[in-house]
């Protein structure tokens, strides 16, 4: 099934100014988006953001009311979805509950007019690939959840399309199998080289499984990058508080300093006036009072096995804190005054929402 | 269906529905048998010789094959026209599909006899009457609501991602609606043709309004002969229809499950 016949910078899915309205809001607004042949894109966010509205633009199952979405050069925005080439795994598996397993991966192959014995070679290779081999004349209903959205899978993968579209595939799954799913579709997408946009509300899914996350909100793009960059460098507020988990202050900057309830640390950038200032509850170090840092009083402990977890009152808010154990600590006894410390990249510092 | 403990006052009540609707028939079973050359109940002595006497009678026989072909042919046109008609109303959404919908399911809220009345008026200044594409299209009136409304909902229950799956894979809307929309409304089909067939062959009121000596459906002719004479020969013939029927109720809940069909 590996795809070595398409020539570099082919399957380019290139996406500018992409906007749906709907009447009285805008869904989609003014999204552009370059993805690299090869690669696995999460489209990340909450609810209502424009993910899903997104995808099915780029998949033409929504007319877009303006912007362009073009594929290895050719542009598809006018296009309909049947002559699109792309694969989409839906959320609720989709599968043709008439058909047996091996009718629903051939569907795509009979539509191209592919010959019959071509097909049922296909058909055998990408059953195998997701491990279902034996389960051919078994209908959709007489398998289990996770093994339906294999079947999604192959029959998405077996035409070799230039793009393969996931809509929160794992969402109807349990735990376990989610993880399972999830370390699958990155090896197959990974071996087939094969571009792909993943839409997700889960930011564990977006961070472990992506090349690249794009996280939406409201309908915008907020920020495009690396699961890395994302977390370490988020450019908004929107962004930190959303992907990993962190603490938000109110604080007042001014000339590289925030300050609150009279204490000051440094503060990188260059805003001033109201700001609110993120620290990831875990970038945070503790050390007694006197020591460098923001002073505070611990309201509440909590010992959670591999973490070690304080609600610690800092002028007025709350802050949380954890450490990891290493066996030996002694867990500080609620009143108990520390000082908060952490390092000058490990603070995000942005302009107080109105 | 969930099992759950079923209260003896209500086995009871539903032992009571049942025996008030089906003891009219349990009374012409016994009649169909009888030996006497009119009803009574009980019959005074027993014979089958009502049962080939239906096939003796011409105008019974007659009537039987028009019945047959205008429930064949209303049936037929009823898919035909209200298929799309669903599909127009379920999956495209016009401007007020809603007060549409209403509008073609009105039909049955009329009683038959006005609806009866207003065709004979209209029919016969066009030479309808007593035709058999007359009787078609009075058949049509009141069977189309009733294919409307399940195909409507058979359809707004399938899943369109499903249908959105196949066209991703290439299929054109047109493949999309015969390979998967089709199929998969197989159970909601098969409804629509029993209950198209079984209201038109056992119409009545309309077909009243609708036949003449020219052309007679079987209900109107057995009507008739009760008229006439009062033998236990529509007696015979109604068992035989009631079996008739059960078959086809048969047919349906074995192909696709009787509840799945209707409940739904």
């Amino acid at each position: 099934m590996t795809d070595t016949s398409t020539a570099p910078g082919q399957g380019f899915l290139s996406i500018r100014g992409l906007t749906k309205r709907y009447a009285g809001f805008t869904a989609v607004d003014n999204l552009d988006l370059e993805v690299p042949k090869g690669e696995l894109v999460a489209f990340l966010g909450p609810s209502g953001c424009g993910k899903t509205t997104s995808l099915r633009m780029i998949a033409g199952l929504v007319p877009a009311t303006s912007g362009r979405i073009v594929v290895g050069g050719q542009d598809l925005t006018e296009v309909a979805t049947h002559r699109r080439d792309m694969g989409l795994v839906f959320q609720s598996y989709a599968l043709f509950p008439h058909m047996s397993v091996a009718k629903n991966v051939a569907f795509g192959l009979e539509m191209r007019k592919v010959p019959k014995d071509e097909i049922a070679k296909r058909v055998k290779e990408a059953i195998a690939l997701v491990h279902l081999t034996g389960k051919e004349e078994h209908r959709p209903a007489q398998l289990s959840g996770g093994q339906q959205q294999r079947v999604a899978l192959a029959r998405a993968l077996v035409i070799r399309p230039s793009i393969l579209l996931f809509d929160e595939p794992l969402s109807n799954l349990d735990a376990k199998l989610r993880d399972e799913m999830r370390n699958e579709i990155r090896d197959i997408q990974r071996r087939l080289g094969i571009t792909a946009i993943f839409v997700t509300h889960d930011q564990s899914e977006a961070l472990t499984m992506c090349d690249k996350v794009v996280v939406m909100n409201q309908g915008r793009l907020e920020q495009l990058g690396t699961p890395v960059d994302l977390y370490e460098r988020p450019k908004t507020a929107f962004v930190a508080s959303f992907v990993g988990r962190t603490n938000r202050l109110k604080a007042v900057a001014t000339d590289g300093f925030a300050d609150f309830g009279g204490q000051r640390f440094a503060a990188p950038g260059d805003l001033s006036g109201p700001v609110e200032v993120m620290v990831r509850p875990h970038r945070i170090a503790l050390a007694p009072t006197g020591g460098e840092g923001v002073a505070g009083t611990i309201m509440r402990a909590t010992f959670a096995g591999d973490i070690l977890q304080y609600d610690i009152d800092v002028a007025g808010q709350t802050v949380s804190v954890e450490l990891a154990t290493r066996g030996g600590e002694t867990v500080l006894a609620p009143g108990t005054t520390v000082a908060l410390s952490w390092r000058p990249q490990d603070v995000f510092v942005y302009g107080a929402a109105a | 269906m969930d099992e759950r403990p079923v209260s003896p006052a209500l086995k009871l009540l539903a032992f009571l529905m049942f025996a008030f609707l089906l003891a009219p028939l349990i009374v012409v079973v016994p009649i169909s048998f009888s030996g006497d050359s009119y009803m009574m109940f009980p019959p005074s002595s027993w014979s089958v010789k009502w049962y080939p006497a239906i096939f003796l009678d011409g105008k019974m026989t007659a009537a039987f094959w028009t019945s047959l072909l205008l429930a064949c042919a209303v049936t037929v046109l009823c898919l035909v026209i209200a298929l799309p008609a669903a599909f127009a109303l379920v999956r495209l959404r016009p401007r007020g599909a809603e007060a549409l919908s209403s509008l073609f399911t009105a039909p049955l809220l009329l009683p038959t006899i006005v609806l009866g009345l207003a065709i004979l008026i209209v029919f016969a200044r066009y030479g309808l009457l007593a035709t058999f594409p007359g009787l078609v299209a009075a058949h049509l009136v009141v069977t189309l609501p009733y294919a409307l409304r399940v195909l409507a909902t058979a359809l707004s229950t399938l899943p369109i991602a499903v249908e959105e799956a196949a066209s991703t894979l290439g299929a054109s809307p047109f493949t999309v609606f015969r390979r998967i929309t089709l199929p998969m409304m197989k159970s909601g089909l098969i409804g629509t043709t029993a209950l198209c067939f079984l209201v038109s062959f056992d119409e009545v009121v309309l077909s009243l309004f609708m036949t003449g000596p020219r052309i007679q459906t079987l209900p109107v002719a057995m009507y008739h002969h009760v008229e006439q004479q009062a033998d236990p020969l529509v007696a015979a013939l109604s068992v035989l229809l009631v079996v008739l029927t059960l078959l086809v109720v048969l047919v349906v809940d074995r192909t696709s499950g009787l509840a799945k069909t209707f409940v739904k």
